[in-house]
């Protein structure tokens, strides 16, 4: 507790201190706030359980001080108790986050807590995520040099914020970028622009007991190092784009994994072209085994080094995410394609404004494996294209149509198939087909409205006497109004309802106030139980019912 | 409490935009964020990402009035993408397809400047959150002078008031 009041203290030093100097000493001082509240009671019907605290509440904020190539930061936060759906050892405050910088055109030096990524993130990939209550930064030393226009190389060593704790397992890494263009004279005005990358992480832990599968008597000789490599090359010609990473990763026998000492390889490709009116894409992905985490004991989602996002379309609708994919780890084959096009105005079907036309779909499967043993062994064998359990596919239509100055409609048709295996669950498939309209409407200089209907037609059922106890299950009929008032309000309400299986009407009110960078946001109703997904990486929200808040701001 | 914020808002107006911070270009190459400058003119900085709603209409909106703006005041707009992994391969073909970066047709007479900011560094280094969209106003030195959170229709003529207050 004194510590607590210590670092309390220090914060308050610290940011009366950087306010008072800015100017003084030539430098800037920035921050952003963020505050967000819930209370919640008792409802047996939709599953929300009572909060005998009254408030949780989550509180940050970070304060930036910048003095030309010199920055110094730092974050604090309050989890007074953490909201619904956090992990409750978050509970607590402090200071989460500190660094010092230097950044200037040749060099870059990090010391203290930090966020990098290499590639797409496949082998390494710090990030926070405030809203899945996810922050893997680094605390320890990171280095970007570009010796030369073209060339970038980052090192970087560290160990991973979990929670208010640091995991035991040491991460280092090294990566080049080089692009061929600024670096290869001949190539510099080449219509043809090429980027070739390449790293290499490595993780160190200390050596612990886990036993064998086939002998529970003996222990797993565990690798103390365990390393990770990926290649890639972005290649751009006028209209097209090629974009691909390749990665493996040594023997890392993880509970993730099941303790096998299978490698792990991924590889991932996207190829697209596109110009005024017209968007193409493929986009190809391989996973095997490439769950890396700095620390092999911990599952969950806390800890990991890389980054492997979802393939599929990622899209915001609340109908079209009730059944979110859940990247894979262990091993997945996935496709999407996508075509975007959009007819011309004074055209049949462009009309007075223009129409644009997607189509999308994605499907995504298991490896197709060959089990070889348990802890301790190989695991199991895989090819490359085989395809073992289906876990998604999903295909969908958008039409997006200006009917007149002040009126733009979208619809959707979308069909969906969901293995519950992607959770964790028992598998199987839902079969989805939802619609989506949505309608702007800007009334007037100061008002505008926003409509959505959503419908959504599933084979999934809620029936907890036999066991299926999923509450996004069965058909629903969704709607959404807002209105705008001026730029600086607004007003919404919306529900959500299963029509026929009784798990749920989930009607809810909001209003808000933006001014400037502060944004208030008030809101009461009943919260749906379900997954909250950013890029694929999902945390479980419990069903809530009662008042939420949310102050933001940054200067 | 919403005073002492407002009031902090103020404060670090006049701040300068964070030069060292790495970005990339649509063609995949790596810049520093010191590229966002427009000869001694005003600048807007508007982040977005391919999966928001209120950023698509934002950008949308400002298309159809961009070479208006362009021509009264000089300015010139850099769209920042925090599209992460999962849909940062998206971003040139939305930002193509709108019209929004230049392919070489002559259907509009000026393009947005598109960069990607894909694990969010320079979003960071700005004091956002993660919810864009999030505007800029920034002056011929180089220092933010303006900025707002969010999109409502009717927002970009307050924008752009903004960028013409910084000719007077």
């Amino acid at each position: 507790m004194k510590n607590k009041r210590l670092l309390l203290s220090a914060l308050a030093c610290i940011v009366s201190g950087v306010a008072g100097a800015q100017g003084i000493m030539g430098g800037h001082v920035t921050g952003n706030i963020q505050l967000d509240g819930q209370m919640s009671h008792a409802d047996s019907v939709i599953g929300a359980e009572d909060v005998p605290e009254h408030l949780k509440l989550n509180a940050r904020a970070d304060i930036l001080y910048t003095n030309g190539d010199f920055s110094a930061g730092l974050r604090f936060e309050a989890y007074q108790t953490p909201l619904l759906g956090f992990n409750a050892q978050y509970t607590g405050q402090g200071i989460a986050h500190y660094f010092v910088s230097y950044k200037a055109k040749r060099i870059s030096v990090t010391a203290g807590h930090f966020y990098e990524q290499f590639g797409s993130g496949m082998i390494l990939r710090a990030y926070e995520d405030r809203y899945l209550g996810l922050d893997n930064a680094l605390l320890g030393l990171n280095v970007t040099l570009r010796p030369v226009d073209g060339l970038t190389v980052k090192a970087l060593a560290g160990k991973q914020r979990v929670y208010w704790d640091y995991g035991n397992g040491l991460v280092r890494g090294l990566d080049a970028e080089a692009d061929l263009n600024s670096l290869v004279k001949p190539l510099s005005d080449s219509k043809l622009h090429m980027t070739l990358g390449a790293g290499f992480v490595s993780k160190y832990e200390e050596e612990e007991s886990i036993p064998s599968a086939a002998d529970p008597a003996s222990r797993l000789n565990l690798p103390l190092n365990v390393g990770a490599a990926a290649v890639r090359l972005n290649i751009d010609y006028g209209h097209f784009t090629l974009q691909s990473e390749y990665a493996r990763k040594g023997q890392d026998p993880s509970k993730i994994n099941d303790y096998i000492y299978r490698p792990g390889e991924a590889l991932m490709v996207n190829m697209s072209y596109s110009r005024r009116g017209l968007s193409a894409s493929l986009q190809a992905k391989h996973i095997d085994n490439m769950g890396f985490k700095s620390v092999r004991s911990q599952a969950g989602e806390m800890l990991f080094i890389n980054y492997l996002p979802a393939i599929n379309k990622q899209y915001t609708y609340a109908s079209l995410t009730m059944f979110p994919y859940v990247t894979q780890v262990n091993g997945e084959n996935g496709l999407q394609g996508e075509v975007a096009y959009r007819f011309k105005k004074g055209t049949l079907l462009g009309g007075k404004y223009g129409t644009d036309v997607t189509l999308n779909a994605s499907t995504i499967y298991g490896l197709d494996t060959v089990q070889v043993g348990g802890a301790g062994t190989e695991g199991y064998t895989a090819s490359w294209l085989g395809l073992g359990q289906h876990y998604f596919t999903d295909a969908s239509l958008e039409v997006e149509k200006k009917l007149s100055k002040k009126l733009t409609l979208t619809a959707i048709y979308c069909y969906q198939e969901f293995n519950p295996a992607v959770e964790g669950e028992e598998p199987g498939l839902y079969h989805n087909h939802i619609v989506v309209g949505d309608l702007h409407w800007r009334v007037d200089k100061k008002h505008s409205l926003h409509f959505k209907a959503e419908w959504m037609g599933s084979d999934s059922r809620y029936a907890p006497d036999e066991g299926l106890t999923d509450r996004r299950a069965g058909d629903w009929l969704m709607g959404f109004v807002e209105w705008s008032i001026g730029t600086h309000w607004f007003l919404s309400a919306s529900d959500q309802y299963a029509y026929n299986d009784g798990t749920g009407n989930y009607p809810s009110i909001a209003v808000g106030y933006t001014q400037g960078t502060t944004r208030l946001q008030v809101g009461y109703g009943k919260q749906r139980e379900g997954l909250l997904c950013i890029g694929g990486v999902c945390r479980p929200v419990p069903a809530s019912n009662g008042l939420t808040f949310s102050l933001s701001t940054s200067f | 409490m919403l005073g002492l914020l407002m009031a902090g808002t103020l404060m670090a107006q006049g701040a300068k935009l964070p030069e060292g911070v790495t970005l990339r270009t649509l063609d995949g190459k790596n810049v520093q964020s010191s590229v966002i400058q427009n000869d001694g003119k005003p600048v807007i900085i508007s982040f977005w990402a391919t999966w928001c709603g209120p950023c698509m209409l934002e950008l949308k909106t400002i298309r159809e009035q961009y070479d208006e703006w362009v021509e009264e005041t000089g300015v010139k707009m850099f769209i920042v993408s925090i599209d992460d992994a999962r849909t940062a391969a998206r971003v040139k073909g939305v930002a193509e397809k709108q019209g929004w970066s230049d392919t070489g047709d002559d259907e509009f007479k000026h393009y947005y400047e598109v960069l990607l900011d894909s694990n969010r560094e320079f979003a960071t280094a700005l004091n956002i959150g993660q919810d864009p969209p999030h505007t800029f106003v920034i002056n011929g030195k180089g220092e933010i002078v303006w900025q707002h959170k969010g999109y409502q229709p009717g927002a970009e003529d307050e924008l752009i008031e903004q960028v013409r207050n910084l000719l007077k």
